[in-house]
């Protein structure tokens, strides 16, 4: 259930955040109810192992209960910054390596839309879909072994056949199609 | 991307998606760091990216994560509390709706008097461990001096008892008339001496007692009283082996003994 404010309004991520920094554990709760889903959803589709896709998962959340003066909100979206870092994560322990080492630099993730209710994340979820239904087969492809599969884009032409070119070419195609569901 | 050059956007898209090899992605990375204008539109890029995942077929994890994620949670706090010092006061006016009371849980109760009496367990063993090693302290201290007794007495019974052992009659000088001892003396296994009647000496004195050879100076054979080894009014030294002693004299000397006598003479005797 997405927590609201007494007037009605959804308590915003940032908010959240903040009670989490005071040690507020149905600030976390409510959080974990707004974005787990999506967040296990996605390490479960790069693992495709439910038992590794819920350590991530409550990796995850544990790091935000512990850190989340880490969070700057000048830097980008938490939603964003969640679900860049469950890909992260689970794209290491795919290659079987230390997912501490593959943070990067998560905080800087832009998202141009305000998933805070699950209405909203619904609604962008069908428009996503949409346009991956949408994409040639090779562009889908293309980006979801990025993505999903963290191969590169030589790894992708080896395993495709495509021509490198063709490759990046389709990687920036889906990726501009997908700008459009913000826009 | 070369030098100062901003990162292509296709390029940055490519890093976002997770498409490019891990040095071309460390070298953007390190060019986005110090660049603000690449960590821009490499921030949404990685926005955009990151829509792919409501492409997912949702799905929800067991109900026992989030179990234990708060379980977790509750434990990483409570450790923070107690680790915590000073301990941090936090005022939360907002945490919760007003005109509500704050819920403290019967465990909270149940855990404080566990604490309570935990700290009130953990003083008596702490008493009790400073009582004991008090104790133990003056039973080691007793020890040492029995064995150290019965190191004298040994050291005694070996010069009583050896066949060649002289004796040597130590009487007092001019003005300790009434002081007397008696040295038994072994080239081999020491010195023994019985002093009587000797005046208290000052803190910072000692008696010190020298072996007088046939030929040369005075030799030091022990102290007696501060700093010196005392039994009684019984003493044992040791000697150089096979000294031949022509006599024996005790000084009074500063504590901690000298190398030759200085001091006045209290006792003197000659075999």
């Amino acid at each position: 259930m997405t927590p609201q404010s007494p007037a009605g309004q959804t308590t915003t991520d940032w908010s959240l955040l903040e009670r989490i920094g005071r040690k507020d554990e149905e600030a976390l709760s409510a959080l974990y109810d707004r974005y787990g889903g999506l967040v296990f959803s996605a390490a479960k589709r790069i693992l495709r192992d439910t038992g590794a896709a819920e350590e991530i998962l409550q990796d995850l959340f544990f790091h935000v209960w512990r850190t989340p003066e880490k969070f700057d909100r000048a830097r980008g979206s938490l939603a964003g910054w969640l679900l860049v870092a469950a890909r992260n994560r689970a794209i290491s322990k795919l290659r079987r390596r230390d997912g501490a080492s593959e943070e990067l630099d998560e905080n800087g993730v832009a998202f141009r839309v305000n998933v805070e209710r699950h209405a909203a994340q619904n609604r962008i979820a069908d428009k996503v879909r949409e346009v991956m239904a949408n994409l040639p087969d090779n562009q889908r492809e293309a980006v979801e072994c990025a993505y999903f599969g963290g191969i590169t884009y030589s790894e992708i032409a080896n395993k495709t056949g495509e021509p490198l070119v063709a490759v990046k070419t389709g990687i920036g195609s889906a990726m501009a199609a997908l700008k459009k569901v913000v826009r | 991307m070369s030098g100062g050059e901003h990162i292509r956007g296709d390029e940055l898209q490519l890093l976002a998606v997770g498409a490019l090899p891990e040095p071309e992605a460390a070298a953007m990375q390190a060019h986005v760091c110090d660049c603000s204008e690449c960590g821009t539109n490499l921030a949404e890029a990685r926005g955009i990216a990151a829509l792919l995942s409501f492409a997912v077929k949702q799905d929800r994890a067991a109900g026992t994560v989030k179990a234990e994620l708060m379980a977790r949670m509750r434990a990483n706090r409570k450790s923070e509390e107690r680790n915590a010092w000073p301990r941090k006061v936090v005022h939360e006016p907002d945490a919760m709706p007003r005109g509500r009371k704050p819920r403290t849980s019967w465990w909270t109760w149940g855990l404080s008097a566990a604490a309570l009496v935990l700290a009130l367990v953990s003083f008596g063993l702490s008493w009790q461990n400073r009582r004991i090693a008090a104790e133990l302290q003056t039973e080691r201290k007793s020890a040492e001096r029995l064995i150290h007794d019965r190191e004298q007495i040994e050291k005694y019974v070996g010069v009583l008892a050896a066949p060649d052992t002289i004796t040597v009659k130590l009487a007092g000088t001019e003005e300790l008339s009434k002081a007397s001892g008696v040295v038994r003396f072994n080239a081999k296994a020491g010195v023994v001496l019985y002093a009587a009647d000797l005046p208290k000496l000052a803190p910072d004195k000692s008696y010190q007692v020298w072996l007088v050879p046939a030929n040369g100076e005075p030799m030091s054979v022990g102290l007696l009283g501060p700093g010196g080894r005392a039994w009684g009014n019984m003493w044992a030294g040791e000697v150089a082996p096979n000294m031949n002693a022509k006599g024996f004299v005790m000084t009074v000397e500063a504590v901690g003994g000298v190398a030759q006598p200085t001091g006045p003479q209290v006792l003197v005797g000659e075999e």
